[in-house]
């Protein structure tokens, strides 16, 4: 269940998955949501850019967040609609500042290796939010037509 | 730690590494450390050229771009340089996102990267 559940707007369940810190348990939690999106009918674009979005939130998560502690978890929801995916993710970690994390496209970023997975995110999804102190993120992806 | 030869394949091509990974995707520590620690073992040979080609890749995140980068970074310390090849659509587009078009030459097809080095063209 997220730390801060997102509100109920209507738009029907969340589905929620507790994630134990451990970078196997991605791969089958992300495979849930593209079925489903498959299933919806977006399209190869649209998936790929979910599911990138996802595993960098994810692996943000476990690594940076709950820093591969054992004894901490990452939680995950989603909601899917033949609209939009909505999913949320947090850690149990200290949190971290969005905004300052360093803009990798700047010339004297680019061979620094950092600052990609939350840009890559941005770009992906049509929206990204955090939360809790960068604890939590909510992303939105609009199905194409 | 996943055996290397499972995930990645070098040929010498006269005097060019060419490195084809062989995974679709890479995702765990594991596997993305073993294809790093590979490239960077290359890397420790000064001037060397290498051609990374992304052949059947249909996925990868930001820690691969970030090991690329190292790499890259620890070649041209030495004097040598990494292409690129065989890039996906999609994942094309994360290198254009990113600007690290602008940090390797990248070439439609392994042979023409292979070429690139050796000065001349590949029709």
């Amino acid at each position: 269940m997220p730390r801060q559940p997102p509100l109920s707007d209507g738009a029907g369940p969340w589905t929620e998955r507790v994630l134990p810190t451990a970078l196997e348990h991605i791969r089958p939690a992300e495979r849930d949501v593209l079925e489903r999106l498959g299933e919806l009918g977006y399209s190869d674009d649209d998936r790929f850019g979910v599911r990138l979005a996802l595993e960098e939130a994810l692996v943000n998560a476990m690594k940076h967040g709950n820093k591969m502690d054992l004894s901490k978890h990452v939680h995950m929801a989603y909601r899917l609609s033949a609209e939009r995916a909505e999913i949320h993710v947090a850690d149990e970690g200290e949190g971290f500042d969005p905004g300052q994390v360093p803009d990798p496209t700047c010339d004297e970023n680019l061979a620094k290796p950092c600052g990609r997975g939350v840009m890559l995110m941005r770009c992906y999804m049509d929206e990204v939010t955090y939360r809790d102190k960068g604890r939590e993120v909510h992303m939105v992806k609009y199905r194409r037509p | 730690m996943p055996d290397a030869d499972n995930l990645v394949r070098i040929e010498d091509r006269q005097g060019v590494k060419l490195v084809r990974l062989r995974a679709s995707a890479l995702l765990t520590e594991e596997e993305v450390e073993t294809v790093g620690e590979a490239l960077l073992g290359l890397a420790e040979v000064p001037g060397q050229r290498i051609v990374l080609s992304f052949l059947g890749v249909t996925h990868i995140t930001s820690v691969v771009l970030n090991r690329l980068v190292l790499a890259q970074r620890r070649l041209e310390e030495s004097g040598g340089e990494m292409r690129l090849a065989d890039i996906d659509p999609h994942v094309y587009e994360m290198f254009t996102i990113t600007r690290l078009d602008r940090r390797f030459r990248i070439f439609e097809r392994e042979d023409e990267a292979v070429a690139s080095f050796l000065g001349r063209a590949e029709g």
